[in-house]
């Protein structure tokens, strides 16, 4: 890919920049030829790459080197773009949101700083990878289980501080989060929490600061760079139950989210469940030539006729018990008796326990994997996918009524229908995947007009999204109007005040700082 | 996972890591013939860890071509890993057999396609960046895996 120069800067202005930061990391680390761009352009990009062009990469190994490129960037008004790993597949992977970034790359930075097994917790680098860690916990026998999400290749914080989800207790990752560290856009170093206090035993234990509790400021954010954070685990149990049952119809999601939320809130089911429609599993067994090979969605007829020939339900509910056995049992029985009230149909049991073998694909037992992104392959071709994600309360009454309208609406745009919702609390997640070829021009358009039609009808029924596409970012904070976009507003003085120039991550979450502000609403999907 | 898993997938983590190929390749055999008919789910093998990376610069690494393949690419091509089981299905479609889906088994490979496949990327295969394997890993990847004439 070209370079294209960030808005405002001279190509000898870039040059410059480009060998104060090789003075800075190393000239090896500083990578700006044509086909590095294209290394970190959006692989999934809906559309042309070349809407999200990075001028370069830069990749930082340690927190000072870190703030001497924040400095630098800051001298000749080089505005960077922070990634983890830069594996942030469906929502603009390691791609910019404003042309011309120079991608701050900090997967150099992947020490696992501490793994305490006792208090259940580790100080992780924003390069170490689900696997990484994973990997770690195994060599070192500790008794511990992590919580991942579908995409074990990302960076451990990174997904967390995106607000990403997993599937066990722990799965809401961004609560993990305890004591981060942060370097400003000025380059000076800060430590949230406990950690403000040089000497503090306890600040990636206590969720709180003395004063106001900054943690949260930076993720979503373009406020800070994260260079190190605390992120709780789970003790290993000692045992762990998986219920398992098919639930036949799609309107039956009503009456499953119903009986779920209360067990849930009540304790019963401590993790973040997760109940995915029919495709989730149909993906793995093939593409999607090998079950319709017309073009269009799958028509309902046929679904029906898929789900008979492969024993699918419409929805797989799998409910994972984690602790000791006896009270495991004692949950099950309050788990089975609620469901038995609605479908005769027994779940079925499958035990664990401590130092059973565990397979690639149980994310539920905090196993990391890539291999749910292999769902992309069920259209074929350069497979890529995007998830509109709307928050919904966790009753039967919501959950359903988005069901229908999201249903419809990607119906009407003649896609398959892929839905899950994951109930984390009092909420549920509810993430509809969308499939294409990137190199079917007619599927890429018809993806993004079916992606804008979902972000109005959501807004006006009164659901936001948890996350989304680079190309959406603005679109998206468009929809948090109350008082006339009053948040916005707020997180944009604190921008200008901590940033002046504007070089962290302009755009991010539609947060501009005065210094790009005309670029708002440009480079849209 | 149990001691004895944990052996198995360091033995084979191991092996990777040292190059033996011949048992490398038996391994893969045996992972190949796991492998339940087309159609059918595949038979899920216990979680493979891929070597250790050396500390040391990156950019004029120490580490041999065998044990940079398992660090940097053992996420998606191990067994059981993501590019695996596309690779798998690929190969199978092509009339060859089901363990060359495993990309220390096949033979087609030349040095040069590795490297281009790893920049350039490949249907699924995202592009890598020189952050994610540095010029000088590849070159030993490339080198490790590229049997091809």
């Amino acid at each position: 890919m070209e370079l294209t120069l960030p808005p405002g800067l001279s190509p000898q202005g870039f040059d410059a920049a480009v060998k104060a930061l090789q003075g800075a990391v190393g000239a090896g680390w500083v990578l700006t030829s044509d086909q590095d761009r294209d290394a970190y352009a959006d692989i999934y990009a809906p559309g042309p790459e070349t809407l999200w062009p990075a001028s370069g990469a830069v990749a930082p190994g340690t927190v000072e080197e870190v703030q001497a490129v924040v400095r630098l960037a800051n001298e000749h008004k080089l505005p960077l773009w922070t990634v983890a790993r830069g594996k942030n597949l469906g929502y603009g992977t390691a791609a910019p949101r404003m042309p011309g970034c120079m991608v701050l790359d900090l997967g150099r930075m992947n020490a696992i700083v501490e793994l305490d097994p006792e208090l259940g917790y580790c100080v992780i680098e924003p390069g170490v990878g689900f696997i990484d860690l994973y990997e770690r916990i195994q060599r070192d026998k500790l008794p511990l289980m992590m919580s991942v999400p579908g995409n074990g290749w990302g960076s451990v914080l990174g997904n967390a501080l995106d607000h990403g989800i997993g599937y066990t207790p722990y799965g809401l990752h961004a609560k993990n989060l305890c004591g981060l560290e942060v370097v400003l856009p000025d380059g000076d170093l800060v430590r949230t929490g406990l950690g403000a206090m040089g000497n503090n035993h306890a600040w990636n234990l206590f969720p709180f600061g003395y004063g106001p509790t900054w943690d949260l400021m930076f993720s979503q954010s373009n406020l800070g760079v994260v260079t190190k954070a605390g992120m709780w685990l789970m003790p290993e149990p000692e045992t762990s139950l998986e219920l398992n049952l098919d639930i036949p119809e799609a309107e039956d999601i009503e009456w499953v989210i119903d009986t779920l939320a209360p067990l849930k809130l009540g304790g019963i089911i401590d993790q973040s469940i997760f109940i995915p429609s029919w495709l989730g599993k149909m993906v793995i067994l093939g593409q999607r030539k090998d079950f319709w090979d017309k073009p269009g969605a799958i028509p309902d007829w046929r679904v029906a006729e898929l789900l008979k020939e492969h024993k699918l339900g419409y929805w797989k509910v799998q409910i994972r018990l984690y602790g000791d056995e006896t009270v495991n049992k004692a949950k099950a029985q309050v788990v089975q008796a609620a469901f038995r009230k609605h479908i005769d149909t027994p779940m079925e049991e499958v035990w664990w326990r401590k130092g059973d073998p565990t397979n690639i694909m149980d994310t539920t037992l905090g196993v990391p994997s890539a291999v749910p992104l292999q769902m992309g392959d069920w259209v074929g071709g350069r497979s890529a996918h995007m998830g509109f994600s709307p928050v919904v309360p966790a009753t039967g009454k919501h959950v359903v009524g988005q069901l229908r309208r999201s249903r419809k609406i990607i119906s009407d745009h003649d896609v398959d229908f892929y839905a899950s919702f994951t109930m984390g609390g009092r909420f549920c997640n509810n993430v509809n995947m969308l499939m294409y070829d990137r190199d079917n021009e007619a599927q890429v358009t018809g993806i993004k007009k079916l992606f804008n039609a979902l972000i109005a009808d959501a807004a006006a029924a009164g659901y936001a999204e948890y996350r989304t596409h680079i190309g959406w970012m603005d679109p998206i904070a468009d929809t948090f109007d109350f008082n006339n976009h009053a948040m916005r507003r707020m997180t944009e003085k604190v921008k200008d005040a901590l940033d002046p120039n504007g070089i962290l991550s302009p755009g991010k979450q539609g947060i501009w700082p005065s210094a790009y502000a005309a670029q708002r609403g440009k480079a849209l999907a | 996972m149990s001691r004895r898993a944990m052996e198995a997938a360091l033995a084979l983590a191991l092996l990777v890591g040292l190059g033996a190929c011949k048992v490398v390749k038996d391994k893969g055999n045996e992972a190949a013939q796991d492998q339940a008919p087309p159609g059918g789910p595949p038979t899920l093998p216990a979680y493979q860890m891929r070597a250790e990376m050396a500390s040391g610069d990156r950019l004029h690494t120490s580490m041999d071509g065998a044990a940079l393949f398992s660090n940097r690419c053992g996420a998606c091509h191990l067994a059981g890993g993501m590019g695996t089981n596309l690779l798998t299905k690929q190969q199978m479609a092509a009339g060859r057999p089901p363990q060359m889906g495993l990309l220390v088994n096949r033979d087609d490979l030349t040095a040069d396609y590795v490297k281009s496949v790893v920049r350039m990327g490949k249907a699924a295969m995202p592009r890598q960046t020189r952050v994610d394997v540095t010029d000088a890993e590849l070159d030993k990847i490339a080198a490790y895996l590229g049997k091809g004439k």
